[in-house]
């Protein structure tokens, strides 16, 4: 894969807290409109990458361009616009509102008007409200959420909040998706569910996915290109067929077994 | 259909546009309209006399403010432990514009014309909310405990400069001309109470109606996103610091609006009015009302206004049971509104608005208990 076709690129980060790295000369490119899976295991360092791209964590050292645009530095909202979503390990919802206000949060950048205008909320302002409502409307027929749309996100079930969760990070109409664990502690046919969106999402939205799961039969299944994190350093990357295969992963994951 | 839009219970909407109404039914929308009928004919009644008028205006100018703090501390979770300070700024802008700028300017005489005042009131709402966005400003980096301490500084720092401030009086009486209403001068409690009456309600609908727009808006979305979840937010393309700042200016500039209605009222400013116990009282009837909801700031501060003479009666009362050595009655009042704030944090923190909630839903299903 050449390193040029990149949407993202990230070159040599370093990622310290007091001196205990947890991403150690980490480089990996990411192409659009495909779906690169990132796996290791436990504390490998997979969300602490996601953290370094959205901007929560600042990298230490080396760079991370999106199209060509350095993001070391920048605030998670500079990011977030720059069209970069983020779907959190740990549900971040907001927990008090509907489904529908937190999609509708995710269209804050695309509601255009002025504070001046939302003052009296007819013409403009309401024009617009409509026109995001429609697109989140869209969204939630896309992610079979319906019948919670105006359900408060704090009292649903796990599953459906993580599902919440995905469809708010694609209610932002990003180009690149960044899913951390979408379908961990869910069901067969829940976990069916989401693969079958972000499936969608790549084939209709054209919108590129990054992907971090602990179900290595999902990852090998769905993914078009796989990098392997241990300890905070890359130890392996290729196709799914390759990585599967790859001594050193099978080494970290199980000491010895095949992967598949 | 037509009676069904009067007693429906449930949301069918149909469209968007629909769902975005603020009154679901027929009733609600008249039952409001009821009500600011009643409210215009207040004054009119024969009970109305110049120490309810003194209330019911006060209660008013109040609400302005206290909206103000619910938009930064109940939609923006932004504790503000400062905000009749902010109402002072708006209450000196309005009386040194006027001393300084307009009188010299217009040669304004003895009085002072309406649409002057038209145009003083978002002056110094304005002055207000831009020192409310620059004491905003460490929201960018202090939470919770040390923003309300930064707050409580600038309550303490607005006293203490006003006071030593020759060019505002040391805080002492600085006066402002009286209104000249279309040929009117509104002089002597007769003319100010049912006038001001009138004009802080009129002040307060139009507030009431653009903090209602501002709340379905992203705007107001915003705010309740960084409350909720400010890494969230940020993940949203929404800026939490700016956010915030932004949430302290409108608070500011409500502040402000019922700072220059409160010194036309009086007459005059003097610094006592916007003391750090008026902050607290403005917090108190902020969570009395219900933090994060509309309807608690339009009841909470009638509430506590109309509870005062009581409490102060009270005091009284407790005065006699104790020894004269003890002052019982000036503690009486701070230790009974912090007993309420208290109580109601603990047992309903959603405030009066909540019970207000319940009645509402309660009459609108009956006979159907749920
Ligand atoms: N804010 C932080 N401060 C200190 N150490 C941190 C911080 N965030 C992450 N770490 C450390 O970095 C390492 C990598 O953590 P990270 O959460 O990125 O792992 P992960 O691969 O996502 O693991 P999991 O599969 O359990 O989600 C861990 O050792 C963790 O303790
Ligand atoms: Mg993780």
């Amino acid at each position: 894969m050449s390193e040029k076709k990149s949407q993202l690129v990230i070159d040599n980060v370093i990622l310290s807290f007091g001196g205990l790295n947890a991403l150690t000369n980490v480089s990996i490119g990411i192409e659009s409109g495909a779906i690169t899976s990132i796996i290791g295991p436990n504390g490998a360092g997979k969300t602490s990458l996601l953290n370094c791209i959205s901007g929560f964590y600042k990298a230490t050292s080396g760079s991370i361009k999106f199209e060509g645009i350095e993001l070391v530095g920048k605030s998670p909202y500079q990011i977030s616009k720059l069209g970069i979503a983020r779907a959190f390990q740990n549900i971040e919802l907001f927990s008090g509102l509907s489904v529908l206000d937190n999609l509708m949060l995710a269209r804050h950048t695309h509601l255009k008007y002025s504070f001046f205008e939302s003052l009296f909320f007819y013409g403009k302002c309401q024009n617009q409200e409509i026109i995001n409502r429609e697109y989140v409307e869209g969204i939630i027929d896309f992610m079979e959420l319906e019948e919670y749309r105006k359900a408060v996100v704090g009292e649903l079930s796990y599953g459906i909040r993580k599902r919440v969760e995905m469809a708010r990070a694609l209610t932002l109409d990003p180009k690149l998706l960044l899913l951390d664990e979408p379908m961990a502690g869910m069901n067969l046919g829940e976990k069916e569910d989401i693969v079958r969106f972000i499936l969608d999402i790549k084939a209709e939205r054209d919108i590129a996915v990054v992907l971090i799961e602990h179900d290595l039969g999902v990852v090998m299944d769905i993914s078009d290109y796989v990098y392997v994190l241990d300890f905070g350093m890359k130890i392996a990357s290729g196709i799914p067929d390759v990585v599967a295969k790859d001594p050193a992963v099978i080494t970290a994951y199980v000491g010895g077994e095949s992967l598949i | 259909m037509a009676i069904n839009r009067w007693i429906q219970s449930g949301n069918y909407r149909r469209s968007y546009k629909e769902d975005q109404t603020i009154f679901a039914t027929f009733s609600e929308q008249a039952s409001l309209i009821v009500f600011l009928i009643f409210l215009a004919l207040v004054p009119h009644m024969p009970f109305m006399n110049r120490q309810l008028f003194r209330v019911v205006d006060l209660a008013f100018i109040y609400t302005i403010a206290v909206m103000g703090l619910n938009i930064v501390t109940g939609y923006a979770g932004q504790i503000n432990i400062g905000q009749a300070a902010f109402m002072g700024v708006g209450a000196y802008a309005a009386v040194t514009i006027t001393r300084d700028i307009a009188t010299p300017l217009f040669q304004f005489g003895k009085t002072l014309p309406f649409w002057y005042i038209i145009i003083l009131l978002p002056l110094s709402g304005l002055v207000a909310a831009l020192v409310g966005a620059f004491v905003g400003l460490p929201s960018y980096r202090l939470k919770h405990l040390y923003l309300a301490i930064a707050t409580l500084a600038f309550q303490i720092i607005f006293t203490w400069g006003v006071g030593h401030s020759p060019f505002l009086n040391q805080g002492g009486s600085i006066r402002i001309a009286r209104l000249d209403f279309f040929g009117t001068v509104i002089k002597g409690s007769k003319t100010i109470g049912p006038f001001f009456y009138y004009f802080a309600l009129i002040v307060l609908i139009i507030m009431a109606i653009a903090m209602r727009n501002i709340l379905r808006s992203k705007y107001g979305r915003a705010l309740i996103a960084v409350r909720d979840n400010d890494r969230a937010a940020d993940a949203m393309g929404i800026n939490p610091g700016l956010t915030k700042v932004y949430a302290f200016a409108i608070s500011g500039f409500f502040a402000g609006v019922a700072g220059a209605i409160f010194a036309l009222y009086n007459g005059s400013v003097i610094v006592e009015s916007f003391s750090l116990s008026t902050s607290i009282d403005f917090l108190a009837m902020a969570i009395v009302g219900g933090l994060g909801t509309m309807v608690g700031s339009l009841i909470g501060p009638s509430f506590m206004l109309f509870l005062d003479p009581f409490v102060e009666k009270f005091s009284g009362f407790a005065q006699t049971i104790f020894p004269s050595t003890i002052d019982v009655a000036t503690a009486m009042r701070p230790t009974i509104f912090g007993l309420i704030i208290v109580l109601f944090l603990i047992y309903e923190p959603r405030g009066l608005a909540n019970w207000w909630r319940l009645l509402r839903q309660y009459f609108w299903r009956w006979p159907f208990k749920y």
